[in-house]
């Protein structure tokens, strides 16, 4: 079994709201020193074959679905 | 054809919650609307519900949460409608029959690479995205839009160019993007922006009044054909006077500002 | 303890309890060893039953004893109070009085309503608390066959615009008051149904026990009533909706003590996750099956999981039922027979069908993707018997499991707070006193919560929570709804509760409570009709806490039975007490509910326009105890305001007649601050100013006319043509205050004069600025 990992983050430039409110929110619970937080998507997912062709089903997921490349960039990583 | 025979398929999955007053906007026209589950197109139900997208005049994607917005707004939906009825919905849009997706049903029309579409009825990856709002919240207020369509829009072809209509927003997801430098430039050549968000006056849209920072002030887009019309904010809630936020003050017309939406794609159909 | 415990030889997780021979110590060590919360008179009740039934306990069967005999599901300590005073105010439009009470509404439907706490989840884990608790009342009224049609979520919280000493193991009232805003936002926005009012109460004695009350509305064909109980002997008991798993394992246990330091960490365990997307289709599912009349009720399993619902199901249909246990879908495998019984994992709920109607029930739910599992049958016996795969684990008699304690606790009247000992503030200039009357977060805009809920879903909002210019607005008295599509008649919501009055002087503060609920339904043109009430207390087993309790009880049960109207629904929750015994002020929490027959006769409370006349309608006195003035500059004692109750009942009837006559154009009931606030607040709506003399009031302070929070008041903004009518039907209950003109409130009688622009600045800015927000 291969053990997939797709990191689904935010393009550069793209404003992040829910980072910026939780670290809003962290502040408000004392935490300092908190120069940013980024919200990143990570999707785990097992599949039952060899890591190279799981590698392109992987891409094609995330074309299909997983991300939206207006808004976001995709990391493949195989185990 | 006659108002009532135009059958309006309203389609839902779980967590879609529009469904009954996009319905009822449709009725209140004069159409035949039917809330539809995804299942009953797919052939997932029992043999008596099952339905077919072709049978029906109009298609329209009601707001809500489908599939709790899990992976991306509407991205869900859109995945699965393209894996079960994709080409279905292909050839409905290319015999010209027109979609209506409002507030998520906008979000997964863009999923679903139909709007902007400007090569081809549905691109195959979204060239689009509508996305957080620039306050970082969920909006629900009062916004004011301008029809700034020339004439292709099949769903305000009974609105006066440029006439301005109360139409209330509510979501977290209505900010419009695209790679494209030129988007805006390209949508306004192809005159695929039917709405844009203005202040009350008239005047150019400032936050609260543009409530999720979309370029250009982008509330509504069609499709090239003018058949697809997708809009973040919720014309099936104005339908009425008495439902319009500050009605007590500003009296109007029994008839909500939604309403000349639903009646202008009726009319067109039924104008022959 | 581990001696008491005997595992039983059987594959699964089941220990027999060694009661019979357990000493007092003994039976207190196996309260506490399992979590039961009961006390050593409780288990020497159940020993004694035992000892009658000629057998140990299981452990499964000790368990369900703790959760029903929990405060929270048998009302122990509330009941003799709730029956004495606020039970059996009947009408013969009170439809049901099932899980959310039921009302006419007009000849084809029916409206429900319930409200409950969810206040001890959430103050651990405010958004999950929050969430779950919307989805607990979104079932009280499907489970009537009600269609939502509206929340409303009133909630109490420490400061949040000074820091405050937060005791060991107590989150900030700003963290809290986010969490739980974006709990009721995502959970009410993702399931559909608007969230059209609620509260926000702001006290140093919420901090360590916040409250959140969670109320819902619906609506239902008359004939779609549903039942929430089985349909007689031999019919099928269908389990619906979410999985079962660990959470909200001792819910209501943990809902029936007071928070301790660790609470933080111990109870984690006890907030459930709720998930909406799961709801909405069990909703659409449930309509189906009942209006399809396939099902004979529909029960939630809220508090106590199926422990409580099984036994209620089938006792009000004079049943008993056998459970096949093992039968329940899991979300983890594992759970013990125990675990299952008494879990809240959320979204579920349990319907009772013939058995012939059970394929096609199941065959809705599979269209609906919404897991439906047969796992009881009713029986004539009145019995609850669990297997586990034909493995007999529990069998009790469902009288004594879900019969419970009474318990008449000793309670001391509390002193109330009076005129003789008044002492009135120092106060600075009245402008100042205004302004800052106007920022403070009990009075000040609560437009940062407001609009992170959708309050529009549905298409039936017709008067909003926020009224005047779109994007401006200022406060509303109470939301109206337009229920059925197509039909004018409408169904308004408000809350009332003023907790400084009932911590003051219970009695009045209970009928004040009841007052503001009423004066807010008509501010907007609404009859009140009916009252739903959370009453939230410190612990009943203090006497000072329990009298605090009668007292307000009798107060809202009298002011209710007065009036006539009835209170279908309504929930209790004791025991809000924070670490170190700090109480939570005593908190009668009303909905109302009020019906308009046309809702194009509603009236909002905004200025409309320059030129008109602003009438004070209803008697101004000297009643500053407990007022907003007096707790921000240091009054103390003074009397606390007292209904009146036939004239409150002779001005709402003027004051309808008026509004169905079309005559009012803005109404705004006097609360928080008082006249002066009312006043201010429809100048900062309409965006308009006002010029008024106090000289018709007849009292010598003109402070105490400005700012004294007698009941039974409102402001009443009039047409100058229409004042002659308007006089006719008001008589001398109303005195004419001045005009609504220019930009600023002018008070020409004693020199005072605000700029509306700075008024909408004190009101409009505080919250905004505490909890961030605009486009960054």
């Amino acid at each position: 079994m291969t053990k997939v990992e797709i990191r689904i983050e935010l393009k550069k430039g793209v404003a992040d709201p829910e980072g910026r409110n939780t670290q809003k929110t962290l502040e408000s619970l004392g935490f300092t020193g908190i120069s940013k937080v980024s919200t990143v998507k990570l999707f785990e997912i097992d599949m039952d074959m060899p890591a190279e062709q799981a590698k392109g089903v992987a891409e094609d997921m995330c074309r299909k679905l997983l991300a939206n490349p207006v808004i976001q960039n995709y990391k493949i990583s195989v185990s | 054809m006659k108002p009532e025979d135009v059958k309006v398929c309203v389609i839902r999955i779980e967590g879609t919650n529009c469904e009954d007053e996009m319905a009822g906007a449709f009725e209140m026209v004069g159409a035949k609307a039917e809330k539809v589950h995804l299942k009953q197109l797919l052939g997932q139900a029992p043999a008596d519900m099952r339905r077919s997208l072709e049978d029906y005049d109009i298609l329209a994607f009601p707001g809500g949460f489908s599939a709790g917005d899990y992976v991306r707004a509407g991205a869900i939906f859109a995945a699965r409608i393209k894996a079960g009825i994709g080409s279905d919905l292909k050839r409905f849009i290319e015999e010209g029959k027109p979609v209506l997706g409002v507030c998520n049903g906008f979000q997964i029309l863009v999923e679903l690479g139909l709007l902007p579409a400007m090569e081809g009825t549905m691109s195959e990856v979204p060239t689009a995205a509508l996305y957080n709002n620039d306050s970082g919240r969920f909006e629900c207020r009062p916004t004011v839009l301008r029809n700034d369509n020339r004439g292709k829009c099949i769903f305000t072809s009974g609105i006066k160019s440029k006439q301005m209509l109360s139409i209330p927003s509510a979501h977290a997801e209505g900010k419009l993007m695209s790679m494209d430098p030129d988007f805006v430039q390209k949508l306004e050549d192809n005159d695929q922006i039917v709405f844009r968000y203005v202040c009350p006056d008239g005047s150019d849209a400032v936050y609260p009044w543009n409530p999720n920072g979309s370029p250009s002030d982008i509330a509504g887009i069609c499709n090239p054909a003018g058949n697809v019309l997708g809009m973040m904010p919720h014309p099936e809630r104005v339908m009425t006077r008495y439902t319009h936020a500050d009605w007590t003050r500003n009296p109007g017309p029994a008839e909500g500002d939604g309403y000349r939406i639903f009646s202008s794609v009726i009319e067109s159909l039924t104008r022959n | 303890m581990a001696g008491l415990m005997v595992k039983r030889d059987v594959p699964f997780e089941l220990y027999d309890v060694d009661i019979l021979s357990a000493d007092d110590e003994q039976l207190k060590g196996i309260s506490s060893d399992m979590s039961l919360s009961l006390s050593l008179e409780e288990m020497r009740n159940i020993q004694e039953y035992f000892r009658k039934e000629g057998r140990n306990p299981t452990d499964v069967e000790l368990q369900s004893l703790g959760q029903a005999w929990s405060e929270h599901c048998c009302y122990k300590s509330s009941k003799p109070i709730l029956k004495e005073f606020v039970f059996g105010i009947d009408r013969e439009d009170v439809l049901s009085k099932g899980d959310a009470g039921v009302m006419l509404f007009d000849d084809d439907y029916g409206y429900a309503l319930r409200i409950e706490s969810h206040n001890h989840p959430s103050a651990i884990e405010p958004y999950g608390g929050a969430a779950t608790g919307i989805g607990g009342i979104l079932r009280d009224v499907v489970c009537m066959g009600a269609q939502p049609i509206g929340l409303a979520d009133p909630l109490c919280f420490g400061p949040i615009d000074k820091e405050v000493d937060l005791p060991q193991g107590i989150k900030s009232p700003r963290y809290l008051v986010n969490g739980v805003v974006s709990g009721i936002r995502d959970y009410g926005n993702r399931v559909g149904i608007p969230t059209i009012t609620g509260g926000f109460f702001f006290d140093e004695k919420y901090t360590g026990n916040c409250l959140v009350n969670v109320a819902c509305l619906g609506i239902v064909k008359r004939k779609d009533l549903a039942n929430n109980f089985a349909g007689g002997p031999g019919e099928v008991m269908i389990l619906i909706g979410g999985r079962t798993g660990r959470d909200g394992i001792h819910g209501v246990n943990f809902a029936s003590t007071d928070l301790t330091s660790t609470s933080d960490e111990d109870s984690r365990g006890a907030v459930q996750l709720g998930d909406p997307i799961t709801k909405e289709p069990v909703m659409h599912a449930c309509f189906e099956v009942n209006a399809k009349h396939l099902i004979t009720g529909m029960k939630d399993l809220g508090g106590g999981g199926l422990s409580c619902v099984v036994g209620e199901m089938a006792l009000d249909a004079g049943c008993g039922a056998d459970v096949d246990l093992e039968k329940v879908p899991l979300k983890e495998p594992g759970l013990a027979p125990w675990e299952i019984w008494v879990s809240e994992s959320q979204e579920r709920m349990m319907c009772t069908c013939k058995p012939e109607n059970v394929e096609k029930v199941l065959e809705i739910f599979e269209m609906w993707d919404v897991l439906a599992t047969p796992i009881a049958r009713t029986t004539d016996l009145k019995r609850t018997r669990l297997f586990w795969n034909g493995e007999p684990i529990f069998d009790m008699d469902l009288e004594f499991l879900t019969g419970g304690p009474v318990y008449e606790r000793p309670y001391i009247l509390p002193e109330t707070s009076s005129r003789s000992k008044e002492e009135f503030p120092e106060l600075p200039g009245d402008k100042e006193v205004i302004l800052s009357l106007l920022s403070d977060l009990n009075v000040a805009s609560k437009e940062w919560a407001i609009r992170q809920y959708d309050h529009e879903v549905r298409a039936g909002t017709v008067v909003h929570p926020l009224v005047g210019e779109m994007n401006m607005a200022g406060p509303g008295d109470a939301s109206v709804l337009m229920p059925v599509p197509g039909r004018f008649k409408g169904l308004a919501a408000a809350i009332g509760c003023n907790p400084w009055f009932t911590e003051a002087d219970p009695y009045k503060g209970g009928k004040a409570c009841i007052d503001e609920t009423c004066r807010n339904l008509v501010a907007v043109g609404a009859k009140p009709n009916a009252f739903t009430d959370c009453l939230n207390f410190g612990n009943p087993e203090k006497p000072e806490r329990l009298g605090e309790f009668r007292e307000a009880v009798r107060g809202l049960g009298e002011i209710a039975r007065e009036l006539g109207i009835p209170i279908p629904s309504g929930n209790v929750s004791l025991y809000n007490e924070a670490p170190g015994g700090h109480h939570i002020l005593p908190t009668p929490m009303i909905l109302g509910c009020g019906l308009i027959d046309d809702v194009r006769k509603a009236v909002t409370a905004d200025f409309k326009k320059a030129g008109s006349c602003v009438f004070l309608f209803g008697f101004t006195k000297d009643e500053m105890g407990g007022s907003l003035l007096f707790r921000k500059y240091g009054g103390k004692e003074g009397a606390v305001p007292d209904v009146d109750i036939p004239v409150l009942k002779r001005l709402m009837d003027e004051l309808l007649q008026a509004m169905d006559e079309g005559i009012v154009l803005s109404c705004h009931d006097c609360s928080d601050g008082g006249l002066a606030v009312a006043i201010a607040e429809m100048c900062i709506s309409g965006r308009v100013g006002a010029e008024i003399d106090l000289s018709g009031i007849l009292m010598e302070d003109y402070r105490k006319k400005l700012y004294s929070e007698s009941n039974s008041r409102w402001i009443v903004e009039v047409d100058g043509m229409n004042v002659t009518r308007f006089t006719e039907i008001l008589g001398n209950d109303a005195t004419l205050l001045g005009i609504t003109k220019g930009d600023e409130l002018r008070i020409k009688d004693v020199g005072i004069s605000v700029p509306v622009l700075e008024m909408i600045e004190a009101w409009n800015s505080p919250m905004w600025k505490i909890m961030g927000g605009g486009a960054q």
